[in-house]
């Protein structure tokens, strides 16, 4: 395999990873009007759900790192428990919003628990090992015997059948019906509550659904990366996925699917080749700046929410406002 | 019970910086009503402009003073510029905040850019230590304490005794009401905004005074207690503030001192979430500004 099709996969199961992400993201923020700056948390929990499910105990590896469980269960399995440890965290974040705070506020509160939950896993080494991360996950247990292009290539299959089931109940949440009663919950909760709408009860089933897809997302990133520590889910990883709803149209599933693309794979990895450029090269070497190009990219995503937000707070593909027919007398 | 008294006087040294930070803060949000994470930023800000200058052999002290008012330049700029301009064409409350985040973020790594990733220190503070009632603290601690204590009589006497209080405290209760009766709500807002942004500028460069070493993440782990110590207070209230920085503060290291020290933010954390979603308007109920916390 050659190294150009190695990176593709990996572009391939980040971009599925990240669809998923971001839709749950968009669900919650776009559609239903939840500021969830804790979102990674969800995608945490999966993914640390996918881990424990598939290690085997913590002695059978000879005691070289701390967690819980160790069940050594099959892959589906374990992709299902991240899906439903993403969704009670969702339920767990959402909780903040039950209470019916400003918004901002409520992003605050979700931004806390995000980095309460970051600060509590790194410190608790017994619980998750802590700073240090999960590592030495067995390989994709089915297809173990197989070469290992052909193992990438069916995890790549997975994931965008994945994307597939994911993106069809998004839909089941995002249209119809249930579609435009979270648009109302979000345009005005008065006006939704007053039609006899259970606002706190349909904020919670949205959190459960966008953790889900976090869950899941998380839980599928990690079982192909093979490891996973407090550095891979810091608070501003929330926003990365934010500017890719923004960018992309909040409310707009396609536009947030075109968002994703532009932020996760244009931006973030398009930022990584600046590392072939020798004048920067050499210029990170002059300064003792091994991250610069990083540090960048976070200046770029900062840079472009706040832009979109200024000059076109709907996004490359707005959402679509319903028009219904005009009554006539 | 040692440990408990060294804890507590340790709780009172961070306290008073958090106080100073907290004051600030709330000083900007009941002035604008905008939830202004990027005062986070800005204290690091102040702490490496702090760092830039002791550097090049600026004494501690007129390093915090002018970090002070280098930062609440910028944070007028920043209001006047971004903030403001959003706020007036009805951007959403969390569309704003999500702004104030993502300036928060940029700042952040344009501060690493320049000053690198790794740990800086301003150098071991000279000066002999005092010793109170079981409680150890050194020379810059008294001075802090000292400091935040005068900057909040002034803050509460500008506020209760001066026309210039009067202004501020009545665009923030009711801008448009306040500028009907004559008030140049738009220059009240400048100031208040140069106010907490010295404070903030101040606050960084005492938060590196106090701790041992800091990165460019300073601002962002004591932005939480210092939200949590205006909150506990009441938002827009300084002695409101000021009392809630002590209790975020003795809280914090207590639990630090008996549990893991990592807890130390957790418990911060904890106050913040549970007043919000218990007593949001904080312990005492706004005094000065009433502010509509609640959806």
């Amino acid at each position: 395999m050659g190294a150009w099709e190695f990176y593709l996969v990996v572009l391939l199961v980040y971009l599925g990873t990240d669809l998923l992400a971001a839709w749950g993201l968009n669900l919650e923020f776009g559609v239903t009007g939840v500021a969830n700056l804790g979102y990674i948390v969800t995608i945490a929990a999966g993914a640390y759900a996918y881990v424990i499910f598939t290690l085997g105990s913590p002695a059978s590896a000879g005691d070289f790192q701390m967690y819980v469980g160790g069940f050594g269960l099959p892959f589906p399995v374990a992709l299902a428990a991240g899906v439903v440890a993403g969704s009670v965290v969702g339920v767990l974040i959402g909780i903040t919003g039950l209470k019916r705070l400003r918004q901002d506020y409520q992003a605050i509160a979700m931004l806390v628990v995000s980095l309460m939950a970051a600060t509590v896993v790194s410190a608790d080494t017994p619980f998750l090992n802590g700073n240090a991360g999960l590592v030495l996950l067995p390989n994709f247990a089915p297809l173990s015997d197989q070469d290992p292009e052909i193992q990438r290539w069916a995890y790549v299959g997975i994931v965008a059948f994945c994307c597939v089931i994911g993106y069809f109940v998004l839909r089941r949440f995002t249209t119809g019906p249930i579609g435009r009663t979270l648009r109302a919950v979000r345009d005005d909760e008065y006006a939704a509550a007053a039609i006899g709408k259970d606002v706190v009860l349909l904020r919670l089933m949205v959190q459960a659904a966008g953790g889900a897809l976090g869950g899941l997302s998380g839980a599928l990133l990690v079982g192909f990366i093979g490891g996973w520590s407090p550095g891979a889910w810091a608070y501003v990883e929330t926003l990365a996925l934010l500017t890719a709803v923004i960018v992309g149209g909040m409310g707009n599933d396609r536009g947030v699917s075109v968002g994703t693309f532009l932020i996760a794979i244009l931006i973030l990895q398009g930022v990584q080749f600046l590392n072939d450029v020798p004048e920067l090269k050499a210029l990170e070497a002059q300064f003792n700046r091994p991250a610069l190009t990083q540090d960048l990219g976070w200046i770029v995503l900062g840079t472009l929410t706040i832009l979109f937000i200024w000059f076109r707070p709907q996004g490359i593909l707005p959402e679509r406002r319903p028009k219904y027919g005009e009554v006539r007398g | 019970m040692q440990l408990l008294i060294e804890a507590i006087g340790f709780g009172i040294a961070s306290g008073a910086v958090i106080a100073l930070g907290a004051v600030g803060f709330s000083v900007q949000f009941g002035m604008s009503n905008v939830l202004n994470i990027t005062y986070g930023a800005l204290m690091t800000l102040g702490a490496y402009v702090g760092l830039f200058l002791i550097d090049r052999g600026v004494t501690v002290w007129i390093a915090l003073a002018i970090a002070g008012i280098l930062v609440g330049l910028v944070s007028v700029a920043f209001n006047r510029g971004l903030l403001a301009p959003l706020v007036k064409r009805g951007t959403r409350a969390f569309a704003i905040v999500i702004v104030t985040v993502s300036a928060g973020v940029v700042l952040q790594y344009v501060i690493v850019v320049f000053a690198g990733p790794d740990a800086k220190s301003y150098g071991e503070q000279s000066g002999q230590t005092f010793h109170l009632l079981g409680m150890v603290l050194t020379a810059s601690e008294v001075t802090i304490i000292l400091l935040t204590s005068v900057l909040m009589l002034g803050l509460h006497l500008l506020l209760t005794r001066t026309m210039l209080g009067r202004a501020m405290r009545a665009t923030a209760s009711n801008r448009v009401l306040a500028q009907s009766c004559g008030i140049a709500t738009d220059r009240v807002s400048d100031i208040a905004w140069m106010l907490s942004g010295m404070l903030c500028g101040a606050a960084g460069v005492a938060l590196a005074i106090t701790t041992v070493s800091f990165d460019f993440s300073l601002g962002a782990v004591f932005l939480i207690p210092m939200i949590a110590a205006a909150v506990l207070g009441g938002i827009g209230q300084p002695y409101g503030a000021m009392v809630g920085g002590l209790v975020v503060g003795i809280a914090s290291e207590v639990a630090a001192a008996f549990t893991n020290p990592a807890y130390r933010e957790v418990v911060a954390f904890g106050i913040l979430i549970v007043m919000l979603l218990v007593r949001p308007h904080g312990l005492f109920g706004a005094v000065w500004a009433t502010r509509r916390l609640m959806a």
